[in-house]
């Protein structure tokens, strides 16, 4: 999570019930968002996970935990995994506790003549539409102006993987130069989940793979050092 | 009060977990969650807890039900249920070495692997164990054969608030009331120093976030 252009000030690691912020009347005029990780009781912002605390220039506060299960949001993109086709829907693995829900006519050019029906086992690339505890998650294949916009099934003959939830934010950065770094190396199709999972594909299965351990050296390493010597270890990954 | 020492993310296609000792007591638990649930356990507004306890030799009977009970009603205070309805979160247990304090070393483990994990919470806890010799001395922590030679002993689980509030407590023995105060009140001021191993476990995860 990046500030466009703005700074992201770390505030110090906190565990759940550290009070994080007292918000007092005088400061009714800011505006203050609580991202995830921290909850509101009266006037005492607490946090609910531990983690470094950060905040935006923008004032969103939040934790940016390391977290290996994923729970559906509104909106994020996500890798899933085709489990059935169930009347006008398929059931979709998302790795959350449910599966999603993606209607048959929820891709471009969704005439029956032209759709393509997609098998058990099939990955698929969609936007969660719907996304809350109380109800069943369902995906789109489409944008508000009705366009694929790169969403939709994934071609065969790709690799998928998964990775922890903050490797894929790392990733995603638009400050994050690893990507580019591995595109500069070799052709390749990446498609990062905010479930966790990557899905690659390129020319020859050993790329696929060096490329695989690239990314997952965030799990291991800082940013910085992923970047710094991704070159070096996408040499070594190839043999 | 004995050695503390936690290693997080031990298993790695777990959730969470963590290898937690308190001196030769080591407990390594796992947790999974919030994932999917049987029909029959699925409650509309909140999420299933399980918790599992295995024992280190032998075959799981009423003991270990009966800490499973424990663990379950103290973590149930801790984690904020009602933002998962209809998924279950699982808690197993491993005791992997006893030496009397196998249900606090398990419920601090529990603790960290919660941390872990991710889930979220109202507060983390930490459970202490003393017992009383027969001169009336308090031992925190104490080892198998200081709790044989001793008139009682006690576990309490605390929560991380300013007033340490209890939210268990598990005795065992014939204690007065001014003993089991003395008890309380030992424990309640040795339970700052797991939280501050806590804090000093969580900087060490994230030591990564915390120098870039």
């Amino acid at each position: 999570m990046s500030g466009r252009g703005g700074r992201i000030e770390s505030l110090g690691v906190v565990l759940p019930g550290d009070k994080v912020l007292q918000l007092d009347s005088e400061d009714c005029a800011k505006e203050i968002f609580l991202g995830p990780g921290l909850r509101r009781h009266e006037s005492i912002v607490y946090a609910t996970r531990s983690g470094p605390l950060k905040k935006t220039s923008q004032n969103i506060y939040y934790i940016d935990n390391y977290q290996r299960r994923y729970t559906p949001l509104q909106g994020q993109f996500v890798v899933g995994i085709v489990y059935k086709k169930k009347g006008d829907n398929y059931i979709i693995d998302i790795g959350g506790s449910e599966y999603a829900l993606l209607s048959l006519l929820c891709f471009e050019n969704a005439p029956k003549k032209a759709r393509k029906e997609m098998r058990p086992g099939e990955l698929v690339f969609g936007q969660l539409l719907v996304a809350e505890r109380d109800m069943e998650p369902e995906l789109v294949c489409l944008d508000v102006c009705n366009n694929a916009v790169g969403i939709g099934p994934l071609p065969e003959g790709g690799l998928m993987f998964t990775v922890p939830l903050h490797v894929t934010r790392e990733i995603l950065d638009p400050q994050s130069t690893l990507l580019k770094k591995l595109s500069s190396l070799v052709e390749c199709m990446v498609v990062v989940g905010s479930n966790g999972r990557v899905w690659v594909a390129a020319q020859e299965q050993r790329h696929m793979l060096a490329i695989m351990n690239c990314l997952k050296l965030l799990e291991v390493m800082t940013k910085q050092e992923a970047e710094q010597n991704v070159y070096r270890y996408f040499k070594k990954f190839l043999h | 009060m004995a050695q503390h020492a936690c290693e997080l993310s031990f298993l790695s296609r777990s959730d969470g977990s963590a290898l937690y000792s308190i001196g030769l007591n080591v407990a390594l638990a796992s947790v999974n969650g919030p994932g999917d649930v049987k029909v029959s356990n699925r409650l509309y507004n909140r999420s299933h807890l399980e918790v599992c306890y295995s024992p280190s030799t032998g075959h799981s009977m009423i003991r270990e039900r009966a800490l499973e009970s424990v663990i379950m009603r103290t973590v149930e205070q801790a984690i904020l249920v009602h933002l998962h309805p209809r998924t279950a979160i699982n808690i197993t247990i491993q005791e992997m070495q006893s030496d009397g304090l196998a249900l606090s070393a398990s419920v601090n483990a529990a603790c960290m692997a919660l941390l872990d994990a991710g889930i979220q919470m109202k507060t983390t806890f930490a459970a202490v164990t003393c017992c009383i010799t027969p001169s009336g001395t308090v031992i925190i922590d104490p080892t198998e054969a200081e709790i044989q030679e001793s008139v009682a002993e006690a576990t309490f689980v605390f929560e991380s608030s300013g007033e340490a509030s209890v939210l268990t407590a598990h005795q065992d023995g014939r204690l007065s009331y001014e003993d089991f105060k003395k008890c309380l009140h030992h424990c309640q001021v040795a339970s700052k120093d797991v939280f501050a191993f806590y804090r000093r476990m969580t900087e060490k995860k994230y030591q990564n976030e915390i120098e870039s």
